[in-house]
């Protein structure tokens, strides 16, 4: 009786949805209403969402899947080798950023990609020998996602590759990222030439070990305080990592120095490598999302999404009550900026696994902490308040570490609802680089992209089903 | 002439608001037709019918926005496409340095406010939805909005008993809680009664007769259309009369609805007389409105006012009475009172073909048959006015009753719209009887409104059981 | 070249209307046939208005109803608050008060008395323990012996000392007493203690002549309504807690949120006359 008693003694303070009448009928009185914008579910969605909502189940399945994404403290404890590491992993594997795909159906990025793990692996003698093999179905593909990893744009990790391993200090999550290569010609844009060959080599053989020596010897890193810190100098995680780059060699600086056995100049290529690619952290900021979102799977009910990638031809979704499923649609294209002589033409479909950043708040959910970007994907600084701002129609929770400064240092939007995103036909925003669509080009552009509403709809429906 | 039609995907518009749009494109000078709604199956069937090309229609949908305009020139055509963006530009919210997202859901503009009751008045089959967040979020629910699956009704019902929250709906038009109206609802002085009602013009009605013998109104709880079926089981009804009968403030309970399912009737009625305050039961169909409110005056020692602004029309043209209500519950009232003296009333127009000049008949053109593409009859009296313009010269026809209800979310100036076709109805020798529900203080300001109408000729009843025997009497000459 | 005319037109600001809810305690002056007043002053969130021998209050947003005034919605109220300023000529009547080219209308009323169930000694008791009934540098012993025996002269003496004891538009003396008459007034019928009810009725008149020369006008307001059971909000919902309808803390913790003092005062006074009433 306690909410009838509350109602009935005080002034009804009242919100609205629907035609404007009610609530102008209410302010004529004297007392003042707040006012919905309503609109109708996305077309197909209508009879899941009764369901779900006559069910019951989904918001207190939201709340334990939220509080389990939020609840994960992610720390960088060492660097593997990816054979090692990954037991799934056989001489003819490579994994690959978003949901499942096949030779055929993959993009130029995700080819060119493919290609170059292969001559780094020696599984091909040549570019086009290599095509040829894997058309074949000589190599096996695997998402990164089904293996407790996640790589930005063509996100191709094979057997001798160098593998950040970031660990769970609140429980027994662990995830996995290659290392960031840099910018240019590099393989996760798809390039394949000699010099990006031999940077991978460089990569596993010098910078891998160092830095896993350095690691083991310091001590765990704990990511998610560089990120919160980060984020309150001007990064966002996803498209602008350079703060928190900054940060962890801080971290690791010292010991760089002074703490491992490896020979000067290894030590000094090391710290230099990381000091001059402004998009290192990208990598483990992926990684400690991955781990949010793999706590949170698997809640019966629940619409959070727990992963949003792409593999450079289909964009794919996962929800938590609806296990291992991938919802996919074709990756939209990106609404940016080009740079140099680049256009349109020149891009590639969307691609990577780096949407995991917006999955867990970051990214284009944290767009306000990071005004600067908008100039680089198009648009003014009050333009990304505006947009951070919509995004917590669609989220369920604020979060505890992540704050945006200009917002008040409000947490940042995280938990994206999957029902609520069909409702309000409100959709998850992300700021992404774009890559040329001709293998080895490397960055074309930057800009914002929405995840396309197919997705979401057949996901809800999925999980209706589900019940 | 020229005429244009525009596909506008993904631009959604509440019908009301569109409605209104329509009607400001339709009022540019040099444009002949125009409508603008949601590409519904059945607007684009009124689009052909109104002769448009429907190329640009073929692959619409019912969330894409339509726009027809046919004007006499292409400057029209622009004007016209000037006005409708101000028609459906909404505004941004005022003094903040950053203009803040709408909220999207009932839940996010509940957050807003701490907001503890939502109205809902979205489509019906989205009702649920909205209804549920707002359940979920702790929040008491007055459900506008009719056409929702009773089974959906029952769940949002029983969820609510569970979280002792109340739903108010579906099909909910009126609710007054601590003397806020909500829906359409009558401004009301604070007092010892609490109306429990399934009927919203009912719990008008009732409301409008205390409020005259200065008994003023604490609550009105509205229960929805479909309560008291056998499905619904009075839950909200029940849940209500205890809420009430909790109420210190509250001192006389009436209960107001169409008759109950037989089941249904003995379960309230048993909880009636098991509440410790007094509670009137008025099933309609059993007794009048104004009786019921007249047993509520009693148990306070007070009178019924018998108040009406009469006119001398017992000099009227023989024939039928023609009744055109804008809801169902004073038309079902009326018809309850005048059959008795009058015979059989029909509640369907008469067709041509079948017409007799001894058809009564009262319509309600609150009825969806009469409501497509309008807005209520209680804002938009269209199609009520057109009716009084054709009985009006009927010679069939010599008495037209009619209701005319005020309050809150109605019609700023009934009276006024009605002038013209009831002067006309009376120079050609009908006579018109209006029954007009409203309280001292609704904002048409009841007083003038009756005086209007007296004016120009009808008599004007506060009680519509009043006005139906006014009615049925002037018909049999008595 | 710029018009003098539509420069100034452009300058002063549109009529504004606001529609508010007034208590029914003031109908009588609000819908009179008009009488002229002045802003005695304003704050963030009020104005209040002396006309006649009255003190009404306009307040804003989600502040308090109070027993002598009209409530506006935030928004609207923001924009009257910023059009009107101390000694600004008010006219009030027929409904509506009117500073300016500003006019509050009033569509709805509400009722300052609380309603409450009946309650008995025992179950008041129960719900007293561990609310407070001290003010701070505020001698309430005479008050509470006063209430406890019955006696009008003893409660005229303290009120002497507490009148106008305090900073502020409601001093905080006046605030115990306004908390505690009122308490003892309303919960006296509650009760049915019709001896307490009583005792109020016949200290009215002194006590409303004492407080005129003693406090403030707005103070002597808010105490001649307590005085006929007719007190602020959040004092009316905690009375209605005590009887037993409502959360007791919620509603204890929204009235001493009320003003600086006020709202101590209020609650601690009530307290004090509840517990004096069922000795």
């Amino acid at each position: 009786m306690r909410h009838i008693t509350d109602l009935l003694d005080n002034e009804p303070v009242v919100a609205t949805a629907g035609t404007d009448m009610l609530a102008a009928a209410i302010e004529q009185q004297g007392a003042a209403v707040s006012r919905a914008e309503w609109r109708p579910p996305v077309a197909g969605s209508e009879t899941a969402l009764a369901k779900l909502a006559a069910d019951g189940r989904m918001e207190e399945a939201n709340r334990t899947a939220i509080a389990r994404m939020l609840a994960v403290r992610p720390h960088l404890v060492d660097v593997g080798v990816a054979r090692d590491v990954f037991t799934d992993m056989t001489d003819r594997t490579l994994f690959h950023a978003g949901p499942p795909l096949e030779w055929e159906r993959a993009s130029g990025p995700m080819q060119g990609a493919i290609i170059g793990a292969m001559l780094y692996e020696g599984l091909a003698a040549d570019p086009d020998d290599a095509a040829v093999r894997a058309a074949r179905g000589e190599i096996e593909l695997s998402p990164c996602h089904h293996h407790g990893a996640v790589g930005p744009m063509a996100g191709v990790t094979s057997p001798s590759m160098p593998v950040a391993i970031v660990e769970d200090a609140a429980g027994d999550g662990v995830s996995y990222s290659t290392l960031n290569e840099g910018l240019g010609k590099v393989l996760r844009y798809g390039a394949f030439a000699p010099e990006v060959i031999d940077r991978l080599r460089w990569m596993d053989r010098v910078l891998g070990p160092v830095l896993g020596a350095a690691l083991r010897r310091r001590g765990p890193i704990d990511l998610q305080s560089l990120i919160a810190q980060a984020l309150q100098m001007g990064d966002d995680g996803h498209n602008r990592n350079r703060a928190v780059t900054s940060l962890f060699l801080r971290e690791i600086g010292a010991v760089l120095i002074d703490g491992t056995e490896a020979p000067v100049e290894q030590r000094r290529s090391v710290f230099e490598f990381i000091d001059g690619n402004d998009h290192f952290m990208l990598n483990l900021v992926m990684a400690a999302g991955k781990l949010g979102s793999d706590a949170a799977a698997g809640v019966t009910a629940s619409s959070l999404v727990t992963v949003m990638a792409r593999n450079g031809t289909d964009f794919g979704v996962r929800l938590s009550g609806t296990g291992d499923r991938w919802f996919t649609a074709p990756a939209p294209p990106v609404d940016g900026l080009y740079l140099g002589g680049y256009t349109e033409e020149d891009a590639s479909p969307d691609i990577g696994d780096s949407t995991i950043t917006e999955t867990v708040g970051l990214g284009g959910f944290a767009m306000a902490a990071a005004p600067a970007i908008v100039g680089f994907v198009g648009g003014t600084a009050s333009n990304a308040i505006q947009r951070t701002l919509a995004m917590y129609e669609i989220t369920m929770a604020e979060h505890p570490a992540y704050q945006i400064p200009p917002l008040e240092f409000r947490g940042t939007p995280v938990g994206i609802d999957a029902a609520r995103v069909v409702r309000t036909g409100v959709r998850p925003q992300i700021n992404t680089g774009v890559a040329g669509k001709v293998p080895g080009t490397g960055m074309v552009g930057a800009g914002l992209v929405e995840a396309p509403m197919e997705c979401f709809t057949d996901a809800i429906n999925a999980l209706a089903d589900s019940l | 002439m020229v005429s244009r039609v525009e596909i506008h995907p993904g631009r959604y518009h509440d019908s009301v608001r569109l409605m209104q749009a329509s009607k400001a494109l339709q009022d540019v000078p040099g444009v002949t037709d125009a409508l603008v709604a949601m590409a519904t199956e059945l607007n684009l069937s009124l689009l052909a019918d109104m002769g448009f090309d429907m190329e640009a229609t073929t692959s619409a949908g019912p969330n894409d926005l339509l726009l027809a305009v046919r004007a006499d020139n292409d400057d029209t055509i622009a004007t016209a496409h000037r006005v409708l963006d101000d028609a459906l530009t909404h505004r941004a919210a005022a003094d903040s340095g950053l203009t803040v997202p709408q909220p999207r859901t009932v839940g996010t503009a509940a957050d807003v406010n701490g907001a503890n009751i939502v109205l809902l008045s979205v489509p019906g089959e989205h009702a649920f939805v909205e209804a549920m967040e707002a359940l979920e979020g702790g929040r008491h629910v007055m459900i506008f909005s009719d056409n929702v699956p009773v089974s959906q009704e029952v769940i949002l019902k029983q969820r609510g008993v569970e979280r002792g929250l109340l739903v108010m709906g579906p099909d909910c038009g009126t609710a007054i809680v601590n003397g806020l109206g909500l829906g359409f609802a009558n401004a009301v002085h604070p007092g010892p009664v609490g109306i429990v009602g399934a009927s919203g013009t009912g719990i008008q009605q009732v409301c409008s007769l205390l409020d005259d013998a200065g008994v003023g109104v604490r609550h009105a709880l509205g229960t929805g259309s479909h309560d008291l079926s056998e499905e619904v089981g009075a839950i909200a009804t029940l849940q209500a009369l205890a809420a009430l009968d909790a109420d210190p403030a509250v001192e006389v309970i009436a209960l107001i609805s169409k008759p109950p399912a037989a089941s249904v009737a003995a379960r309230v009625r048993a909880a009636a007389a098991g509440c410790s305050k007094p509670v009137v039961v008025i099933f309609m169909g059993e007794s009048t409105l104004e009786d019921g409110a007249a047993e509520v005056l009693a148990l306070m020692d007070k009178q019924q006012t018998a108040l009406s602004w009469p006119t001398d029309q017992d000099d009227h043209r023989r024939g039928t009475v023609r009744g055109l209500f804008s809801g169902g519950t004073l038309r079902d009232e009326a018809r309850f009172v005048a059959m008795p003296v009058l015979g059989p009333i029909g509640t369907k127009e008469l067709d041509s073909i079948t017409r007799r000049n001894s058809d009564h008949t009262f319509i309600d053109y609150g009825d969806d048959e009469y409501t497509k593409g309008r807005a209520h009859p209680m804002i938009d009296q269209t199609v009520r006015i057109d009716r009084l313009e054709e009985v009006a010269v009927d010679a069939d026809v010599g008495v037209i009753l009619m209701d005319v209800v005020l309050g809150y979310g109605a019609n700023a100036d009934p009276a006024a719209e009605l002038v013209p076709a009831i002067t006309k109805a009376v120079a050609s020798g009908a006579a018109v009887v209006v029954s007009l529900c409203g309280t001292q203080r609704d904002p048409q300001d009841r007083d003038r409104q009756a005086k209007t109408l007296q004016a120009a000729g009808a008599s004007v009843w506060l009680s519509n059981a009043a006005a139906a025997r006014q009615a049925a009497r002037l018909a049999t000459g008595g | 070249m710029i018009n003098p005319e539509t420069t100034e037109t452009r300058l002063s600001p549109a009529p504004l209307r606001v529609p508010g809810v007034a208590s029914i305690a003031i109908h009588g002056l609000l819908t009179g046939s008009g009488i002229e007043g002045t802003v005695l002053g304003t704050s963030s969130h009020a104005v209040w208005v002396q006309a006649g021998g009255d003190v009404i209050v306009i307040s804003i947003g989600r502040g308090t109803r109070l027993p002598n005034g009209v409530h506006l919605p935030e928004t609207a109220g923001r924009e009257l608050l910023r059009r009107v300023h101390q000694g600004s000529k008010v006219l009030i009547g027929h409904g509506r008060i009117t500073i300016g080219n500003v006019s509050v209308t009033v569509p709805r009323w509400w009722d300052p008395r609380p309603a409450l169930p009946a309650v008995t000694a025992e179950d008041l008791a129960a719900r007293l323990v561990g609310l407070p009934s001290e003010v701070p540098g505020i001698n309430t012993t005479s008050l509470g012996l006063a209430l406890e025996v019955g006696s009008a002269g003893g409660i005229l003496l303290s009120a002497k000392t507490l009148l106008g004891k305090g900073p502020g538009l409601t001093p905080e003396g006046d605030d115990l007493l306004t908390g505690a008459l009122g308490a003892t007034r309303i919960l006296g019928e509650a009760t049915g203690r019709e001896r307490a009810v009583a005792l109020i009725a016949g200290i009215s008149r002194p006590l409303a002549e004492m407080a005129e020369v003693r406090t403030t006008a707005y103070s002597a307001a808010l105490l001649e309504m307590a005085l006929r059971g007719r007190l602020v909000e959040p004092a009316g919902a905690l009375l209605r807690a005590l009887a037993g309808r409502g959360d007791i803390a919620a509603s204890h913790l929204s009235l001493i949120r009320l003003g600086h003092t006020s709202g101590p005062a209020l609650a601690a006074g009530i307290v004090l006359g509840a517990q004096a009433l069922i000795q």
